[in-house]
């Protein structure tokens, strides 16, 4: 490997960089062409003859993510091995070229990122595949009806209305006072800067004193949804529900199953029907098992970070028939419960009457739980929306 | 931002950091010197105890710059960031100039520059030559709001006070923002940042810095702490604990163990120790049935 950028010394340094720069961006890497000059002064900067100070100068500018280093560095290797390859690469930046050869195994966003672009067939498929027409007999007294309807019992097309009804269910977030202050008539502490102002264009007088309060903030969520087989149903219409519901919240969204999935990339979007279709996609195990133990063992262990202590509230949607260990789950559940400031169990098993938590798992729940809750119609979803706020202030 | 002759390339960076009791890896330093040359505030981010904190006073030490802290936390405000008036002071300038002066100047008068009570922000923007090093530390631990008002401080090193103006930087702080990543940051702070993500340095390095922060600690007892921790922090040990000692960690066990006059390393001086090496009482007791395999020899 005599040369070590590409063509550095043609003097085509800066158009691999811009090069180097778009696979970046076709990886997902935020880059931009303010980040593109910005490496090319930093280049200026260096000693460009050291492959490893250009790779280190380069991360620094480029990377703004720690789970975006890996991919970075395989691109890196990828794009600035041998000036052949990296005519190539940049080659296929056009829309028309074939996929590379099969090179050294790279991560799937390497991969996707030396790839032109192609559209995802799968995904559209997936959308057309289930056409529903909705029932123009559908009239308010069948909404009415719906409201009481279990959504196990529910029909193609009274599904699909349901999981519209569900979006536009409003819901009052728990909140806390947080350590920012707003203007307000009373409160526990003198608004002393308005207070001044106004003084001083009233020729010194106070006429009223202007006091600050605590702001209420909501508190953040954490999701875990269990889609299993046994949950289908409830799992995409609580999902659709939460989507909207909690949009003004901090929230971490999760499904488990047989493995955990990370919903928060879906979540984003602000379209639910998006969001659903992503859901899709992202999740491998819908309608498997259940291991929950093993899910919260893989939340305290990779995503302990989004459980804000004592504020992150817990809503845990299963009907706790766990194919797992029970003791793994008591502990990891418990680990879980003692982190955060709540934890709600909504199971739509409480759709009949006199329900016991027999199952191992649904034990294990009950007993470390602060509150229970059925969500399996539309009523009782509406009042879970205007009592959670009530209910977790009576928890602590 | 003026180049300082201290640092003119990587490698002297590294050189001038260690001159300071810091032990940078190269890509640590790569990233230092240019966000000095470039004047960007750099973003570290990575496992507590890896010496985030420690880098920005080994920068103030290593320029001759003031170092200027602000520690953020939730419901961190302008008034604790930036500045506060003097409000008691002002009232009484009030009332003094009351009879004598129209309202007008009493207002010009009352929001003067030495009623300003200069928080961190402004204390670091108003430092002259050879200016600040300025550390946001753990600015995971604000909220969305106040990054958004770091926006302006950071892209332009000015920042906007409602009655007195724009007040620019007479020379750019030396800007340094740690994360621990509770929750990521918001892309607009990144973009105006250079990033690096700090790693747990390797065993050499480590040795070094375990040598240098204990002087009296014996040749044998450095080594040895120093292969345990690293066994600590790898596969297949990595897994057993929720989390792994950082350098913090290692240097004050070390100390431990030298005031507690260790000759070497046994099972149970360890166990005895355990608590300055985690926080966390599972952590603890994993350690234990561990304990004769990481003392194996290699």
């Amino acid at each position: 490997m005599g040369v070590m950028l590409g063509d550095a010394r043609a003097g085509k340094l800066a158009d691999n960089v811009l090069g180097f720069g778009r696979t970046l961006r076709r990886a997902g890497l935020a880059v931009d062409s303010a980040r593109i000059s910005l490496a090319q002064q930093a280049l200026s900067l260096i000693d460009i003859g050291r492959r490893e100070d250009v790779r280190l100068a380069l991360e620094t500018v480029f990377v703004s993510k720690e789970q975006d280093r890996q991919v970075f560095g395989e691109l890196f290797e990828a794009y600035f091995k041998n000036p052949d390859v990296a005519k190539q690469l940049l080659a296929q930046l056009l829309p028309q070229t074939k996929a590379p050869k099969s090179g050294p195994l790279r991560s799937a966003r390497a991969q996707e990122a030396l790839q032109a672009p192609r559209i995802n067939k799968t995904l559209k498929q997936s959308n057309t595949e289930e056409k529903v027409e909705l029932d123009a007999a559908m009239s308010a007294s069948a909404v009415n009806r719906l409201q009481h309807a279990d959504f196990e019992s529910l029909n193609a097309s009274e599904y699909k209305l349901v999981e519209q009804l569900v979006r536009e269910i409003p819901m009052t977030l728990p909140t806390v006072d947080s350590r920012r202050h707003r203007h307000a008539s009373h409160g526990d502490q003198l608004a002393w800067s308005r207070l001044m102002r106004e003084a001083t264009r009233h020729d010194g007088d106070v006429l009223s004193l202007p006091f600050l309060k605590r702001r209420p903030n909501p508190l953040p969520l954490l999701v875990l949804v269990d889609v299993s087989g046994s949950m289908q149903r409830y799992a995409r219409l609580m999902l659709a529900f939460l989507h909207q519901a909690t949009r003004h919240t901090v929230r971490s969204v999760y499904a488990f199953g047989t493995t955990l999935t990370d919903l928060s990339s879906a979540f984003q979007s602000s379209d639910t029907d998006r969001m659903l279709a992503l859901t899709n996609t992202l999740i491998t195990d819908y309608g498997g098992g259940t291991r929950m133990g093993q899910a919260l063992q893989c939340i305290r262990e990779q995503h302990a970070r989004h459980i804000i202590g004592h504020r992150t509230v817990v809503l845990l949607i299963t009907d706790g028939l766990d194919t797992g260990d029970p003791a793994s789950l008591s502990e990891h559940l418990g680990w879980v419960c003692r982190q955060a400031r709540a934890t709600v169990w909504l199971n739509p098993l409480l759709r009949y009457d006199g329900y016991q938590p027999l199952a191992a798992g649904a034990q294990v729940l009950h007993r470390h739980v602060d509150q229970m809750l059925a969500i399996h119609n539309l009523s009782h979803l509406t009042a879970l929306a205007r009592a959670l706020k009530t209910l977790l202030n009576q928890v602590r | 931002m003026s180049q300082q002759g201290v640092t003119q390339t990587v490698s002297a960076v590294v050189s001038s950091l260690e001159a300071v009791g810091y032990l940078p890896d190269r890509a640590l330093a790569t990233s230092v010197h240019l966000a000095i040359c470039l004047g960007r505030p750099l973003l570290l981010e990575g496992d507590p105890g890896v010496g985030k904190t420690e880098l920005a006073k080994a920068l103030a030490l290593m320029t001759g710059r003031k170092l200027i802290r602000l520690q953020c936390y939730d419901g961190l405000e302008q008034r604790d960031a930036l500045y506060e008036w003097n409000h008691a002071a002002q009232l009484i300038h009030l009332r003094a100039a009351q009879s004598q002066r129209t309202p007008e100047e009493i207002e010009r008068e009352v929001y003067q520059p030495h009623y300003l009570i200069k928080r961190p922000l402004l204390q670091a923007l108003h430092t002259p030559e050879p200016g600040a090093v300025l550390l946001i530390d753990e600015v995971d631990r604000a909220d969305e709001p106040f990054e958004a008002f770091l926006l302006e401080y950071l892209g332009e090193y000015q920042v906007t006070i409602p009655e007195l103006g724009t007040i620019k930087a007479e020379t750019p702080p030396l800007t340094i923002l740690t994360s621990n990543r509770t929750r990521d940051l918001n892309d607009a702070v990144k973009r105006r940042c250079l990033y690096h993500w700090v790693q747990y340095p390797d065993r050499d390095r480590e040795l070094a810095i375990v040598r240098q922060q204990v002087p009296n600690i014996s040749e044998k007892l450095s080594e040895q702490v120093t292969t345990f921790i690293q066994r600590l922090r790898h596969p297949p040990f990595q897994d057993a604990f929720s989390r792994a000692p950082g350098i913090a960690e290692s240097v004050e066990w070390a100390k431990a163990l030298v005031a507690l006059n260790t000759l070497s390393l046994d099972p149970e001086v360890i166990e005895g120790t355990a608590g300055v090496l985690f926080k966390q009482r599972d952590d603890v007791a994993a350690l234990n049935p561990l304990l004769t395999d990481l003392l194996a020899p290699d």
